[in-house]
């Protein structure tokens, strides 16, 4: 009887025992996630775009979010402005790179990667899986392994317009493509040119060229394209183009004419759409139009300017599709640190902080629609989640020889095209000839 | 020289008062051009100043002209936006550290070497000299990724002594070039008869050269840090945390907007001290940069 | 020249190490900051794109140089450049510095010249780059042409304006209907493409008028309202174009009345003989205003940027010849007077040789800075012009730093820009062996 006795005694001793140390094992765990991580430790050097007057406060928001929960990390962002891609190339080529950096081109991150100087993440891959779609994880994917984490997006499938401009010549947003050019003519009538194209910049061309591309022909093929598994010298590509011209050849409906269209930027389009009285009407390019319009021009929302997705062109589910674009965060090196910021970022706590303060769109589905703080904010940044397709910014996909120079490759032979609309074979032969001549390498 | 008649009377002075008029009567169409030439020159300049006191969206809809019709319209807010940032400061604080530290250097490495090249004997001094004004061709561009690879090892990089000692070399050919040629005109004589007395190569640099080289050294000065005040592409490459105030301005670009109302007023900002700079040693810019090409 | 060693210094060892410590240390940042990376761009440029051992192309990159549109542009510019700038500054600053001679405000003169070389580069494209905007109401330059223009050639009221029915055809500048009208019948001229606020404040609505016997009569109006309305119908919401002159033109297209609309944009050509006739706007109506000069566009792109540079530097050469001119014997210049010479003989046969050699100083310097500019291209020119205004230093800066990243290639451009400054280096030594 005493053995027994002293077996249950000890076995119950003994599942006490356990059983408190797993109460405290468990309350020193959640208390783990509730208080400061003191274990990790560690300076990060961050490179990125934003400035002060364009991101860098509400980005730096988000660190401080993140130096809350890992005191012993500092994380030192530099604002780089659009200086960006030359200073990382000398930084890598040189070896002294950043510990992470922000690229927005998928294509220089494949070309990085290729030549190993990336450190893969694949740390956050179940933290990704969590909260992205598959998708976004591929955009980030290079030869099998997670390279980068798209923190930020931008809908690019949007179309910012002059309200009273549009009131005066009596149209409402068009919803289809043939609308749209209906439309046009009719805002022509009223006296105001309806299109406001800054081509000094390359990429408002490329932007314009894969909005019509993908709802002519769809996801499917726009990827297709997009890796270069199509010829630039598709017919797919000359009927785009064709649509293409039916927008940037109606040279009086432009402000400035093609002449203008040439010698205005992408911020100089926007203040002569949006200025009093108007020069034009429209602006085609993304979410980030409206910060230039608040700070550039005294236009107000919902009664100065406004927004809709841009027209369809083929019905059809990808009727509605959303090109976006983005920035993508890499790392060069690898260490505790470094891994739990990644994990922070990719975690909806980490993109509400700057959803909330409007300017940000994301791919993080747990981000509530609710958190955007007005409601065009919302109608722009919403969409990236609700879409039924999402495809990435093609020009950015391509290597950066032919996506991504300024004055050549894609961007310069469209500011060539909008010279002269009319020569579209042999705008394709050049863009073929580049992209494979860029691919090769 | 045949003493013919003065074709040109020279006037003694007190002298009449026509002759007094046909004076003012030729100048003033010098006058009178030379104000609308200067005037013209600093249209752009007043065209900066005015874009960095009107507010964003005045710049984008119309000319800066629009000042004299509206003058209401200008505000000082540009400029206090950018005060209120602490960044500014360091900023100004880390280019005065790298100009001055690299300007200081120029000068006295180029003066020693300057006048090694002009009045020491010693074989190759020639083939030396002109390999050293060679370099004057070599482009900045050049340099970089090399010296990138090169500061790494030694850590140098983002440093303001690795960013001055970068503007230091590639100042020096012009230096060396600009003093060596000014010490070859100082009067034989002086350095001949220190020498006798026995004075050594050092004393006699101290002593001598330093004093009497002065406005070309100034003038060297001058040049040397306005150009090292105004480089964007060499801090932007080897500084990371620093950041002197051409790379501040970049770096407050917005990534997507007109900036044109913090590039304005920072550039007027950073545009003072070198012209303080200027005006300070006009006298010594004015004697010495010639020194030697007019003998 | 330097003096030969009296007696009393050190042997030649003495020299050497005397020598050696004023030269050392300007040689040692020299040999590190400026030797080797030449030479290691020098041999990297025989290397590929991004690796270095390992990955020899010989001269192909070399041939990408010459062959590659974009360079060969470049290289064509840079000529350009060196043909004109170095002239052009030269020859500003001496009239500059010889004009200040006479004036007692030369250092204000001096100062407002020489401002433009203590702004940053960026600072200076930026500015320059307002100034030559196209749009009259933004850029100054063009601001003036249209003030210019405006006096000479004044705008028409309705620039902007469009036939709202295809009757209604352009033919010389003035829109013609090109139905016939005869006496007694009316003539509907609508016209689109006009903004609100370009409407005369007069305006009323517009009418259709009732035809009258013997008269020409008709209308001529803003045939828009919101939506775009029926083009050619005279609807309730559009407005009259008062204040027009409308034309009647016979079958020979000859004008032979003419008259002005009235604030609903009714007109009335009074007894008009039988026969066919078609109701026109003349021309001035529709007379463009200035546009602007596309300073930013292809074709003025080049001589745009040698303003600006020049603006810059005349001040460099300003300042370094008023110096020389300073430093002249006054004597020479009276002996030139005294002798019976004019301002002008003068000024070329005596002070220009005398200034020769800082002339010369001022020309080379800009000839090498000319051929490696970099800046002001870089933030003056828009991108959709670069590949027109490319220099070599931007296209070295572009391929090498940019998208591609393409090192090899790049070091050869900066070698070949190097062997580009070597004979302006000739030229100097053998001003410097002449001095000697």
């Amino acid at each position: 009887m005493t053995r027994t006795r002293i077996v249950v005694v000890a076995v119950a001793a003994i599942a006490t025992a356990l059983f408190v140390a797993g109460l405290a094992g468990a309350r020193t765990s959640s208390s783990t996630k509730a208080h400061q991580n003191q274990a990790v430790s560690g300076t990060i050097t961050f490179d990125g775009i934003w400035t002060s007057s364009s991101g860098q406060v509400q980005f730096q928001d988000v660190i401080n979010a993140f130096q809350k929960l890992y005191p012993k990390v500092h994380v030192h962002y530099k604002p780089v402005g659009n200086n960006l891609p030359t200073v990382l190339t000398t930084a890598v080529a040189g070896g002294h790179p950043p510990d992470m950096a922000d690229i927005a081109q998928p294509g220089t991150i494949a070309q990085f990667a290729k030549e190993g100087k990336l450190k893969p993440i694949t740390y956050a891959k179940s933290t990704m899986a969590k909260y992205f779609a598959p998708a976004w994880a591929s955009l980030g994917t290079f030869s099998g392994k997670l390279y980068a984490l798209p923190f930020k997006a931008a809908n690019k499938s949007v179309v910012w317009y002059n309200v009273p401009a549009f009131t005066a010549a009596g149209v409402t947003p068009p919803k289809t493509f043939a609308q749209l050019l209906k439309d046009a003519q009719t805002i022509k009538s009223s006296g105001t040119p309806a299109y406001s194209i800054g081509g000094s910049d390359g990429w408002t061309l490329t932007d314009m060229f894969e909005n019509i591309y993908l709802r002519t022909f769809g996801a499917a093929k726009y990827d297709q394209l997009s890796q270069h598994k199509i010829k630039w010298t598709d017919p797919s590509v000359t009927t785009a183009l064709k649509t293409m011209a039916k927008i940037v050849g109606d040279t009086s409906n432009i402000y400035g004419g093609t002449s203008g269209a040439l010698q205005y930027g992408f911020n100089d389009s926007v203040t002569n759409a949006f200025s009093s009285p108007a020069k034009a009407a429209m602006v085609f390019e993304a979410d980030f139009v409206g910060g230039v319009i608040t700070s550039s021009t005294k236009a107000k929302p919902k009664t100065g300017f406004n927004t809709f997705t841009w027209p369809s062109i083929t019905p059809g589910p990808d009727a509605s599709a959303v090109e976006i674009a983005g920035d993508l965060f890499v790392t060069f090196r690898d260490n505790p640190a470094i891994e739990a910021f990644v994990k922070y970022l990719a975690t909806p706590q980490a993109a509400e902080i700057w959803a909330k303060q409007g300017g940000f769109g994301t791919g993080n589905h747990n981000v509530p629609a609710s958190i955007y703080p007005d409601p065009i904010t919302r109608a722009t940044e919403a969409p990236i989640l609700t879409a039924k397709s999402v495809v990435f910014d093609m020009s950015d996909n391509q290597p950066p020889a032919f996506g991504a120079t300024t004055g050549s490759g894609e961007w310069g032979l469209f500011q060539t095209f909008l010279k002269d609309p009319t020569n579209i074979s042999g705008i394709q032969q050049q863009l073929e000839a580049a992209a494979a001549a860029a691919y090769k390498k | 020289m045949a003493a013919a008649a003065p074709a040109i009377e020279i006037p003694a002075p007190g002298d009449a008062t026509s002759a007094r008029i046909l004076r003012a009567i030729t100048r003033t169409p010098i006058n009178i051009v030379l104000v609308a030439l200067g005037a013209a020159w600093l249209v752009p300049t007043i065209g900066l100043f005015i874009t960095s006191i009107l507010p964003a969206s005045a710049d984008a809809s119309k000319g800066w002209w629009q000042i004299f019709s509206h003058p209401s319209l200008a505000t000082w807010s540009n400029y206090n936006a950018l005060f209120h940032n602490s960044g500014l400061i360091t900023a100004l604080k880390t280019t005065a550290y790298i100009a001055v530290g690299n300007t200081l250097l120029v000068v006295i490495l180029g003066a020693l070497a300057g006048y090694a090249f002009a009045w020491l004997d010693f074989p190759g001094r020639d083939w030396l000299f002109i390999g050293v004004i060679g370099l004057l061709v070599v482009p900045l561009q050049m340099a970089l990724i090399p010296m990138f690879k090169l500061y790494d090892t030694f850590g140098l990089f983002d440093t303001w002594y690795g960013i001055a000692l970068f503007h230091t070399a590639f100042g020096l050919p012009f230096a060396v070039f600009l003093l060596r040629n000014f010490f070859v005109g100082l009067p034989k004589d002086i350095l001949e008869s220190a020498r006798i007395d026995g004075a050594n190569e050092i004393v006699i640099f101290v002593r001598l050269i330093l004093p009497l080289g002065l406005p070309a050294i100034a003038s060297l000065a001058i040049f040397q840090f306005l150009w090292t005040w105004n480089d964007l592409l060499v801090a932007l490459t080897f500084g990371q945390n620093t950041t002197p105030i051409t790379v501040w301005i970049a770096g407050q670009l917005r990534e997507f907007g007109t900036s044109i109302d913090i590039i304005a007023p920072a550039s007027f900002i950073s545009l003072v001290i070198p012209l303080c700079v200027f005006l300070a040693f006009q006298r010594y810019f004015v004697q010495g940069l010639l020194a030697g090409s007019v003998k | 020249m330097a003096a030969p060693p009296p007696t009393g210094q050190p042997g030649r060892l003495g020299r050497y190490l005397v020598g050696a410590f004023f030269l050392a240390p300007a040689l040692f940042m020299l040999a590190v900051w400026m030797v080797y990376p030449a030479v290691y761009t020098i041999i990297r440029s025989f290397f590929g794109p991004t690796g270095f051992i390992g990955h020899w192309v010989g001269i192909a990159n070399y041939k990408t140089l010459f062959t590659t549109a974009t360079l060969t542009t470049a290289i064509k510019n840079n000529a350009i450049w060196v043909a004109v700038v170095p002239a052009m500054v030269t020859a500003v600053g001496l009239v500059f510095a010889v004009l200040t001679e006479r004036i007692r405000w030369a250092v204000a003169f001096k100062t407002a010249v020489f401002l433009p070389m203590a702004i940053s580069a960026f600072a200076t494209g930026v500015t320059w780059r307002i100034m030559y905007q196209q749009d009259p109401n933004l850029g100054a330059i063009n601001a003036l042409g249209k003030v210019i223009s405006g006096a000479f050639s004044p705008a028409g009221v309705l620039s902007t304006a469009l036939p709202s029915t295809p009757s209604i055809q352009s033919s010389a500048g003035a829109l013609v209907l090109k139905t016939p009208t005869h006496p007694g019948g009316v003539a509907l001229l609508g016209l689109t493409g006009i903004a609100p606020d370009q409407v005369p404040k007069n305006a009323a609505q517009a009418v259709k008028p009732a035809p009258k016997p013997g008269d020409v009569v008709g209308t001529v109006w803003r045939d828009f309202k919101p939506g775009g309305g029926k083009a050619g119908v005279v609807e309730t919401g559009e407005l009259g174009l008062p204040g027009v002159t409308v034309e009647l033109r016979n079958a020979a297209g000859k004008t032979i009345q003419s008259t002005k609309s009235k604030p609903d944009g009714t007109f009335d050509f009074v007894k008009v003989p039988a026969g066919t006739y078609n109701a026109a706007i003349g021309a001035q109506t529709f007379a463009k205003p200035f546009g602007g000069f596309a300073w930013l566009g292809p074709n003025l792109i080049v001589p745009s940027l040698l303003i600006a540079y020049i603006w810059i530097w005349a001040g460099f050469a300003m300042v370094v010849i008023g110096a020389g001119l300073a430093a002249m014997p006054r004597d020479v210049l009276e002996a030139a007077r005294t002798d019976g010479a004019t301002e002008w003989q003068t000024f070329r046969r005596v002070t220009v040789p005398l200034l020769m050699p800082v002339l010369s100083v001022v020309f080379v310097t800009m000839i090498i800075n000319v051929l490696k500019v970099f800046d002001i291209v870089y933030a003056l020119a828009p991108e959709s012009e670069y590949a027109k205004a490319n220099v070599i230093a931007l296209a070295m800066y572009f391929t090498a730093f940019q998208g591609a990243g393409n090192f090899g290639v790049g070091s050869a451009i900066a070698v070949f820009l190097f062997l580009l400054v070597i004979p302006v280096l000739a030229l100097n030594v053998r001003r410097f062996k002449r001095e000697a």
